[in-house]
């Protein structure tokens, strides 16, 4: 994927979560964004996803602006995915329920081919077996991969994942992130902010370290994890892998 | 329960039924030779057809107030200030003032002026009609709060949820929503439309042939008592209890499933 970000602002109140960002990656499968909490990553994840809508700025995907007409932004969400933190799923329906949903009245396949599909989708993740469980019955792990496999059901132009386990324990963080990088691995596009550093230098094309509303930095796993540049970027780096 | 539980329970028991069988004896006593209850039966078609009629306003009210119940939520939600404050200050209103004062202010002041000659032209029941609207526009101030705490009550994740899988703002309702909602707020919605039923007696006031109005007729032109309060209270538990118990079944029923 191609993207760039130009002069991006945006305020929630009187705190200013992304100033004036600008970010520019030619060409990257699997685009990382780390940062300190608070730093602007989801803000900057909701943006690029058609979530919300920046103040100021302007946001270019593959060649393709994003606009802030209501529907425009609806039209961009159905084609790209995007998972939370936790509590993706609709508690009322089934993980299979889930799955077939969006594919049925958001894309309009029938109840058949939306069947069919969800069947693929919840086979490729191992979900077969949960697949007529309803969320709370699943654990947080098979939660998110359930969401995963809503998301890709139908292949998104790019995935988002807005830190997909930071509601989880480390086992079940594991078995996340393995079906994350088994699906870079087959290709998808992905832009994904997370803490697990590990995972972030195994998995990224590109690493951006995102504080205070800005890009800090952006370079290579190696190089931003090897040799960061900017102090901030060292700082942070420093603490967080003491331990 | 300990023992000593089971003996007060068993004393309090007794002492209950003692008092009530008194206060049955000495009111049957009072009226015992009075009361005869062929009146009743002799007017059983009427009392019948009020009934019904009751049975009738409490159906086509319990469509209606879910009509102004949806329209007063979506009403406090719109993006729109204006609206919100009209929705809000309307409800205040309705909800802070008598219903029998919107019956008759409703009917006698506002559309009976307006529409009587022409539901009349057209063969229909105007007080009937205007009635039920009344009685849909009271209820149905309620039903918008208990609508929009439910929707309120759906977590922001939810919301988030479904526009992120593509759903259009009427999709994000229809599919996430209000399935959730409606769970939350069933039994309270059915505490409701016990009220509803019960509150469709005040309709005799602008002269609606139901229930309450027959049986008031009835007493008035009989001199009964007992012969017409009695049937009155069975007949509106009729309608009332098996919503009632609906209601304490849906409580039960998704008190266990969240």
């Amino acid at each position: 994927m191609k993207l760039e970000v130009t002069e991006l602002t945006k305020c929630y109140g009187k705190t200013r979560a992304l100033d004036a960002l600008s970010l520019a990656v030619e060409s990257s499968r699997v685009l990382v964004l780390i940062g300190p909490s608070g730093g602007g990553k989801s803000t900057l994840l909701r943006v690029l996803g058609g979530l919300d809508v920046g103040d100021s700025g302007q946001v270019t995907i593959n060649r393709q602006p994003i606009l802030t007409d209501p529907n425009a932004l609806q039209a961009y969400r159905r084609k790209n995915g995007f998972l939370f933190q936790q509590f993706n799923l609709f508690p009322h329906h089934t993980a299979r329920r889930n799955i077939a949903l969006p594919l049925e009245k958001v894309h309009g396949f029938s109840p058949a081919e939306a069947a069919a599909m969800t069947e693929q989708a919840l086979a490729r993740f191992s979900l077969l077996e949960h697949a007529d469980k309803l969320p709370s019955q699943l654990s947080g792990g098979q939660q998110q991969r359930v969401g995963i496999a809503r998301a890709v059901a139908r292949p998104p132009e790019i995935l988002f994942l807005d830190e997909p386990t930071s509601a989880l324990d480390p086992e079940m963080t594991a078995e996340v992130l393995e079906l994350i990088q088994e699906l870079s691995e087959a290709g998808q596009d992905i832009i994904l902010s997370t803490h697990e550093m590990g995972f972030a230098r195994a998995v990224a094309n590109q690493v951006a370290f995102v504080a205070a509303g800005k890009i800090e930095e952006l370079s290579p796993p190696d190089e931003l994890f090897g040799s960061p540049k900017s102090p901030l970027c060292q700082r942070f780096l420093s603490r967080v892998m003491r331990y | 329960m300990s023992r000593h539980h089971r003996i007060a329970n068993a004393i309090v028991a007794i002492a209950l039924v003692l008092g009530f069988s008194w206060l049955c004896t000495m009111v049957f006593a009072l009226l015992g030779n009075q009361t005869d209850w062929s009146k009743a039966w002799n007017y059983r078609e009427t009392l019948f057809r009020g009934w019904w009629m009751t049975l009738r306003i409490s159906l086509m009210a319990l469509v209606g107030s879910t009509f102004f119940g949806l329209l007063f939520m979506f009403g406090q939600r719109s993006p729109l200030v204006v609206v919100r404050w009209t929705c809000r200050a309307f409800l205040e209103f309705v909800r802070d003032t008598p219903l029998l004062v919107h019956l008759l202010f409703g009917y006698f002041v506002i559309f009976a002026p307006l529409f009587s000659r022409t539901l009349g032209d057209q063969g229909l029941d105007d007080k009937l009609i205007i009635g039920v609207l009344l009685l849909s526009v009271f209820e149905g101030a309620y039903l918008g709060e208990i609508l929009r705490g439910g929707v309120e009550s759906i977590p922001k994740t939810q919301w988030e949820s479904a526009r992120a899988v593509g759903f259009s703002p009427i999709q994000v309702y229809r599919y996430v929503i209000f399935p959730q909602a409606l769970r939350r707020v069933l039994p309270a919605m059915a505490g409701l439309f016990v009220s509803l039923i019960k509150d469709s007696s005040l309709l005799n006031v602008i002269g609606v042939a139901e229930y309450f109005y027959n049986t008031k007729n009835f007493i008035s032109r009989s001199y009964a008592g007992l012969e017409g309060y009695v049937p009155l209270a069975l007949g509106y538990l009729i309608l009332t209890l098996p919503v009632a118990w609906l209601s304490h079944w849906l409580e039960k029923r998704f008190r266990h499933e969240t």
